[in-house]
């Protein structure tokens, strides 16, 4: 029982790509108003890996340009900026959620409303990716985790 | 001994300057707010035309600084603003006026600033003016907002800024603020009691 432990342990912590080791969680992306040239994709990143994974750049089917960017509060001032990687630590997870991490989707292509399916990919710094389906809802805070509407 | 007198003076000096300095920084709004200098009137622009704090006398109004490119912090702000009105009993909810202040003009036109508003809620309506106009509203509410170029991104700049609901009552005074993490249901009984 034990040897059948560790060897599922091996299996499990031994993966050769990225997007094979992180699991992604309640991905979605926020509904704008019609004209909103911009919106934000959240989600929670598991590491299933013992090394550190980093998303490097992702890409989405409706915006033209798709960046990854922080928000951080300083002094009661809130702050976005880009960056150049999302770290997931190994055995560990990220969250990408709303006044924080967020994948930003730059000049939409269409507009997003609740109900909506959006694809993101993710690439990974291994030079694998993951492709998304990402539904759009309206973001309430305290309620993101119970899809209340 | 001289020298003793000599640190006593030095110490002495220190400490008035900085008690001088703490003197002359700015205060926080929530500091202010207390002293009762913080708030009053203003007018901007909506799609409609001009907006003034007191076109709304007798009714409760929540102010929202902010601008519609910001990805998730004003969403949110104004969306639990949203949500509170619709929580709230139809004969209350429609004595409270939302605004949106935009501190970002040059994106934000009164076209866009309509549509971005009434999506959160139709009883929020969107204004914004010349960088004079908004400073000085910015002023009033001890706010803050500060454009930051984004060499590398598509976004071009961000604009960072503090994120607070003003709660203003029937004659147009500041009663309060909270924060875009609030529940909605607890900036409800805010709205509430801002009504009685």
């Amino acid at each position: 029982m034990r040897k059948l432990l560790l060897a599922s342990a091996l299996v499990f912590s031994s993966f050769s790509f990225a997007n094979e080791a992180i699991i992604i969680e309640e991905p979605f992306a926020r509904a704008v108003p019609p004209g909103q040239p911009n919106s934000a994709a959240f989600m929670t990143l598991k590491n299933e890996s013992s090394d550190i994974v980093r998303i490097i750049s992702a890409t989405s089917n409706v915006s033209e340009v798709t960046e990854l960017h922080t928000h951080t509060e300083v002094d009661g001032v809130m702050q976005m900026r880009q960056i150049d990687a999302i770290e997931i630590p190994a055995d560990g997870m990220t969250e990408l959620k709303p006044g924080g991490l967020h994948v930003m989707l730059i000049g939409l292509t269409q507009n997003l409303a609740e109900g909506d399916t959006v694809e993101v990919t993710l690439n990974f710094e291994d030079g694998s990716d993951r492709l998304l389906e990402v539904p759009v809802k309206h973001v309430m805070p305290m309620m993101q985790h119970q899809h209340k509407h | 001994m001289k020298a003793i007198r000599y640190l006593i003076g030095l110490s002495f000096v220190l400490v008035v300057a900085v008690l001088i300095y703490i003197q002359l920084q700015p205060k926080p709004a929530e500091e202010r707010i207390l002293g009762g200098n913080i708030g009053g009137d203003f007018t901007l622009n909506s799609i409609d035309g001009p907006v003034s704090l007191s076109d709304f006398r007798g009714q409760a109004v929540v102010l929202y600084i902010g601008y519609t490119y910001c990805p998730d912090i004003c969403p949110m702000a104004l969306a639990v603003l949203g949500q509170a009105l619709r929580n709230m009993p139809e004969e209350q909810s429609q004595q409270i006026q939302g605004i949106f202040v935009s501190v970002d003009p040059e994106r934000d036109t009164l076209e866009h600033l309509a549509s971005y508003s009434a999506f959160f809620s139709p009883q929020i309506i969107g204004v914004t003016g010349d960088k004079a106009a908004i400073d000085q509203v910015v002023q009033q509410y001890g706010a803050f907002y500060r454009r930051v170029e984004m060499r590398d991104s598509a976004m071009e700049y961000a604009i960072d800024h503090s994120s607070r609901l003003y709660l203003i009552d029937r004659e147009g005074n500041l009663a309060g603020m909270v924060s875009h993490s609030t529940a909605p249901d607890q900036l409800m009984r805010h709205l509430e009691e801002l009504l009685n």
